[in-house]
C-alpha cells in the first residue's frame, strides 16, 4: 500500500507541476524568420493547450481521489475504483485519475483493464511526467 | 331406519373428512406464505444523484427543477428534512440524507450559492462543504402484473397516534379477539339485515389482511365462511403485531396510473410526499379513514369526501381518548395538506424500458418485482428535460400535425453512461420505443465506419489522400446494378478524404468502402459497436441496413471516447433490500480501434460541423465551441439523423415517420436541429483536442492533397499518423499569413 500512496503523491505532484509549466509553443514557432525554398517539413506537435480541469472543480475531485487512496490502503480496491469513478464523472478530464485506475487494475491483477485504462489516460494527460507515468504502465 | 343412520353417518364422517383436509390446506396456506408475502417488493429504480461542490456548473434553475422533482417543500426558513428556502441564486437546503451503497449522506442544512452558472459556495453549519450528494430522485419502478407498490415499516417505527387510531377507527378489540369478532358480525348482520342490502362488513383486521392477501373480492358466504377459518387459523400462528404490521404494509390505498398504492408507508409518501413518522394528526386520519374505501375518499380526486371521511375518523380518535376533543377540532380545520410535487415517477417510460432490458438480461421477472432492489441508474432528470424540451421545441415548428416521429439518445461518452433517452414525440407514452427498437437505414451516419477502416490503413490513406467523387456502377446478384449517386446530384472530381467526409460525397465514399472492402467495413461497425446483422452489400457504404438510434449511439460512443469502446449503460449499481450491493458496473475500458485514426477520423467530424453538412449547429452553438458530429439522410428524405459529441456529452437523434413514409427533410433540416438546440443548452464542455503520440501535423494544399508551406495558397494544417504525411509537395515557400483555420486555432494564437 506505500506503493500506492507514493505512486498518488507521486501522481498529484505532477499533476500540480504539469499544469504550472504547460507548454503551450506551436509547432513551427519561429519559421517566418527561416527563408525556406522547400515546403516546410512535418513538425511534431508539442502539447497543445489542452483544457486541463477547472481549477474550481479541483476540490471536489481530488478529495475523492484521497478517499481513494484510503481504501487502496486499506486494501478495499473495490471502493477505491467507486471512488475513483465518481471522481472520474466529476472530472472526466484529470489524468491522473486515469493513472490511478490503471495502478488499481494492475495490483488486483487485470492487466487488460490497466493498460486500456493507462491508454485513455493518453488522451487526457497534460504535462510531460504523467504521460511519461501513463505510458510507463503501458510498457 | 338404521340404514338412513348409516347413510348420515358416512355423510357426516365424509363431510368432516373433507372439512379437516380444508382447513388443514388452509392451515398449510397460510404458514407457508404468509411470512413470504411480506417482502413482496417491486424494484426501485433511482436517478443519478445530484453531485454539489463549488465549483460545479449548475444554473439556479437547474437545482430549483432537482429540488421540485425530489419533492422538497418550499418554505421561509428550513426546519426539517425534505424542505428548501431560496432567494435567486442562494438555496438554503435541509436535505433529506440517503443510504447509498457503502455510504450514507446524512441529513442536513446547506447552504448553495450559485453565481453565474457554477456553485459559488456550499457550506453546512458555517463551515465548507468539499462535496456532497443530494437523495437521488425515484423515477419508476418495476411492478408485478398487478402493479403492487409498497414501503416496508416496521411497526415501532409508525406513530403511536397512527396505531391507536387505526384500531379505534377499523378493530377495536384487535388486541383481544381470535382473529373475528363475532359481536362485529352480528352487529354487521343487523345491519345488512335492516337495509336490505350489504352495508356493513365488521370484518377485523385480521379478516381484512386474510381477504387481501388470499381471497377474492367477491361477496358469498363460502368466501366469507373460509375468511373467517383463515383468520383464526393466521391469529393462532401469529403475535398480534406480526398481523398488525402486516396490515399496514398490505392495505389498498389507491391507484397511480397502473401502480397500486399498497400499506401506510408508501401512501404517506404518496399523498403528502412526507414519511409516515412525519405525518400531522390530521394526516394521519385522512389515511385511515380511506382505508374504507380508496376510491370514494382519494382527497386527490374527492377532496370534499375525503375531508368529511378524515373528520369523522378525528372524532373516533377523540371519543376512544387517542386525541384530545381540542386537538381533534384543530385538526378538523386543517386543509388536507396533500403533495402538490411534480410527479416524476414512471414519467420516463423510454429509459425505464432501457433499464428494464438491461436488467432481465441478468435477473429473473419475479425477482425484481420482489426482492425490494434498488436499482440505480446514471438518468440524468436535468438532461432528460432538455433533450424533452429540444424535441418539442425542434418537432413542434417541424410537424405540428404530431405524425413525425423523433428519438434521442444522450450519453456521457467518457463513461459510457445513458443520461437521457426520448423514445417518441408522446414524452410520457409508453409505447412503442424508437430509441432503441426504430430500425431503419442510417444513411451517411455509417460513412464515419469507412473512413475509419481507411485511416487505420496510413501507408494508403491519410487525410489528404485524393477521392474521386465519380460515377460508380457495382454488379450486383440477378443482373442488378447498384448506381450510387451524389445528394446533390453534382459530380466533384477528385477530393480530399477530409472534404469527402465533410460534405458526405457519396460516389467518393461508396469508392472508397468498395477499395477498403466491404467485409472491413463491416469489421469496423463491429469494433464500435454495432451488434447484430450487417448487410455486406456496397450499399452499406451508404448506410444500408437496419439500425436504432441507440446502434448509432453505440457506435459513435466508441469514436467519442477516442477510439475505446464503451458498453452503454443505463445501471450503475444493483442494491438489495438490505442495502447490500449485489452488482455493479464497472467502468471498463477497450480499445478496439486505432487511437491516432479515430483522432484523425474526428478531424473529420469537426469539419462537417465547420465547413461540411453540418455547419447549421452553428446556428444554435457559439462559433467558439468546438463539436464534432454526421449528418443522415436515407432515400427519399425518409429518415434525418444526426449523430455528434462536444467535450462531454454524445447525442445522436432519428427524425422520421412510422410508417417509413417521405418526411421532406435531410440530417441538416431535421435532426441536427434537434441536437444542436439540445447541446446549446446542456453541454457544458466543447470538444479538446489532443494529438495522441505517433502523430505530427504539417501544412497541405487543400487542392492537390500536396505538403505545402504556411501562407501558401489553399495551405491547411492537417494531423498526420507520423509517416504517412504526403510525399509530393508543391513549390510554395512558407509566408506569414494572418489567416487560420479552426484547425489552427486548437493550438493556440502562434501556429
Amino acid at each position: 500500500m506505500a506503493v500506492t500512496r507514493s505512486s498518488l503523491c507521486l501522481a498529484a505532484a505532477l499533476w500540480f507541476s504539469g499544469c504550472a509549466t504547460l507548454d503551450t509553443a506551436n509547432e513551427d514557432a519561429g519559421s517566418a524568420t527561416v527563408p525556406a525554398t522547400k515546403p516546410s517539413a512535418p513538425t511534431t506537435v508539442p502539447l497543445p493547450p489542452y483544457r486541463a480541469p477547472d481549477p474550481a472543480d479541483s476540490n471536489a475531485w481530488r478529495s475523492l481521489l484521497d478517499q481513494a487512496q484510503q481504501a487502496a490502503t486499506r486494501g478495499d480496491y473495490e471502493r477505491a475504483l467507486v471512488l475513483l469513478e465518481r471522481a472520474q464523472r466529476i472530472e472526466p478530464g484529470a489524468g491522473v485519475i486515469y493513472l490511478e485506475q490503471a495502478r488499481l487494475h494492475l495490483i488486483r491483477g487485470d492487466l487488460a483493464q490497466a493498460r486500456s485504462t493507462a491508454e485513455r489516460g493518453l488522451l487526457y494527460c497534460d504535462n510531460p511526467d504523467l504521460c511519461d507515468a501513463l505510458r510507463d504502465m503501458l510498457r | 331406519m338404521f340404514r338412513t343412520s348409516h347413510i348420515l353417518l358416512k355423510l357426516c364422517l365424509t363431510a368432516l373428512i373433507i372439512g379437516l383436509g380444508f382447513l388443514i390446506y388452509l392451515d398449510a396456506r397460510i404458514t407457508s406464505t404468509f411470512i413470504d408475502k411480506m417482502w413482496e417488493l417491486p424494484a426501485k429504480v433511482y436517478a443519478r444523484p445530484l453531485e454539489l461542490f463549488v465549483g460545479a456548473r449548475l444554473e439556479p434553475d437547474e437545482l430549483a427543477y432537482e429540488l421540485e422533482v425530489l419533492g422538497y417543500r418550499k418554505v421561509r426558513h428550513t426546519g426539517g428534512p425534505g424542505q428548501v428556502a431560496r432567494n435567486r441564486g442562494r438555496f438554503e437546503i435541509y436535505t433529506r440524507g440517503f443510504s447509498f451503497p457503502r455510504e450514507d449522506e446524512p441529513a442536513r442544512r446547506i447552504l448553495v450559492d450559485i453565481s453565474a452558472g457554477r456553485v459559488a459556495a456550499l457550506n453546512a453549519s458555517g463551515r465548507g462543504i468539499d462535496l456532497m450528494r443530494l437523495d437521488p430522485v425515484r423515477i419508476g419502478g418495476i411492478y408485478p402484473l398487478h402493479g403492487e407498490d409498497r414501503v416496508l415499516i416496521r411497526l415501532e417505527d409508525v406513530p403511536d397516534t397512527f396505531v391507536a387510531g387505526l384500531l379505534a377507527t377499523e378493530d377495536r378489540g384487535f388486541y383481544d379477539h381470535w382473529g373475528i369478532s363475532p359481536v362485529g358480525i352480528a352487529r354487521a348482520a343487523w345491519s345488512n339485515m335492516r337495509s336490505g342490502k350489504v352495508v356493513a362488513g365488521g370484518s377485523t383486521i385480521t379478516q381484512q389482511l386474510v381477504k387481501n392477501y388470499y381471497l377474492t373480492p367477491e361477496r358469498t358466504l363460502l368466501r366469507k365462511g373460509t375468511e373467517v377459518v383463515m383468520a383464526v387459523l393466521l391469529d393462532a400462528h401469529y403475535e398480534k403485531d406480526q398481523i398488525l404490521e402486516s396490515y399496514i404494509n398490505e392495505v389498498y390505498l389507491g391507484q397511480d396510473g397502473k401502480r397500486a398504492i399498497h400499506g401506510f408507508a408508501l401512501a404517506s409518501r404518496h399523498y403528502f410526499d412526507t414519511p409516515i413518522d412525519q405525518l400531522d394528526i390530521h394526516q394521519q386520519a385522512l389515511l385511515i379513514g380511506m382505508i374504507k374505501g380508496p376510491s370514494l375518499y382519494n382527497p386527490q380526486r374527492n377532496p370534499e369526501r375525503a375531508t368529511t371521511r378524515r373528520n369523522v375518523v378525528l372524532a373516533v380518535m377523540a371519543e376512544q381518548g387517542v386525541i384530545t376533543s381540542a386537538q381533534a377540532k384543530q385538526a378538523q380545520s386543517r386543509p388536507l395538506g396533500l403533495n402538490t410535487k411534480t410527479q416524476i415517477q414512471g414519467t420516463f417510460p423510454a429509459y425505464l424500458d432501457l433499464v428494464r432490458r438491461q436488467l432481465r438480461q441478468e435477473y429473473r421477472d419475479e425477482d425484481l418485482t420482489t426482492l425490494g432492489l434498488s436499482i440505480y441508474t446514471p438518468f440524468d432528470p436535468i438532461l432528460q428535460r432538455q433533450i424533452e424540451r429540444s424535441t418539442t421545441t425542434v418537432m413542434d415548428e417541424l410537424d405540428k400535425s404530431g405524425e413525425l416521429q423523433s428519438a434521442s439518445v444522450v450519453t456521457r461518452f467518457d463513461s459510457g453512461e445513458v443520461a437521457a433517452l426520448v423514445g417518441g414525440r408522446k414524452l410520457r407514452f409508453a409505447g412503442f420505443n424508437r430509441a432503441l427498437d426504430a430500425r431503419r437505414p442510417a444513411g451517411s451516419l455509417l460513412k464515419p465506419a469507412v473512413y475509419l477502416s481507411a485511416l487505420e490503413q496510413p501507408t494508403r490513406y491519410t487525410l489528404a489522400s485524393v477521392l474521386a467523387d465519380e460515377p460508380l456502377k457495382v454488379a450486383g446478384p440477378g443482373g442488378k446494378v447498384w448506381e450510387p449517386r451524389n445528394y446533390d446530384r453534382e459530380i466533384h472530381g477528385d477530393v480530399l478524404l477530409y472534404q469527402a467526409l465533410a460534405h458526405s460525397y457519396n460516389l467518393a465514399t461508396a469508392r472508397l468502402g468498395m477499395d477498403v472492402g466491404l467485409d472491413d467495413v463491416v469489421q469496423m461497425m463491429n469494433r464500435l459497436g454495432v451488434q447484430g446483422y450487417i448487410p455486406p452489400v456496397p450499399a452499406l457504404t451508404l448506410g444500408a441496413g437496419e439500425y436504432s438510434p441507440m446502434d448509432m449511439a453505440a457506435m459513435y460512443q466508441t469514436i467519442a471516447a477516442g477510439g475505446f469502446r464503451i458498453p452503454l449503460k443505463s445501471i450503475r449499481e444493483v442494491v438489495d433490500a438490505q442495502g447490500i450491493a449485489l452488482k455493479r458496473y464497472p467502468l471498463e475500458y477497450d480499445r478496439t480501434v486505432s487511437i491516432q485514426a479515430t483522432n484523425l477520423l474526428t478531424y473529420g467530424l469537426r469539419s462537417v460541423v465547420r465547413e461540411g453538412t453540418g455547419k447549421g449547429v452553428y446556428r444554435y452553438l457559439p462559433s467558439d465551441f468546438d463539436v464534432a458530429g454526421k449528418t443522415g439522410t436515407t432515400n427519399d428524405g425518409r429518415d434525418s439523423w444526426f449523430a455528434g459529441f462536444a467535450g462531454d456529452l454524445l447525442a445522436v437523434t432519428w427524425i422520421g415517420r412510422d410508417d417509413n413514409s417521405e418526411t421532406g427533410l435531410t440530417g441538416s433540416s431535421g435532426a441536427l436541429r434537434v441536437w444542436a438546440h439540445f447541446m446549446a443548452a446542456a453541454s457544458e464542455r466543447p470538444l479538446g483536442y489532443r494529438m495522441p503520440d505517433g502523430m505530427q501535423t504539417a501544412w497541405i494544399e487543400d487542392r492537390s492533397g500536396y505538403l505545402t508551406g504556411k501562407g501558401c495558397p489553399h495551405a491547411r494544417l492537417l494531423p498526420f499518423i507520423a509517416g504517412s504525411e504526403p510525399r509530393e509537395s508543391t513549390d510554395c515557400s512558407p509566408r506569414p499569413s494572418g489567416i487560420r483555420d479552426w484547425f489552427q486555432s486548437l493550438f493556440g494564437t502562434d501556429s
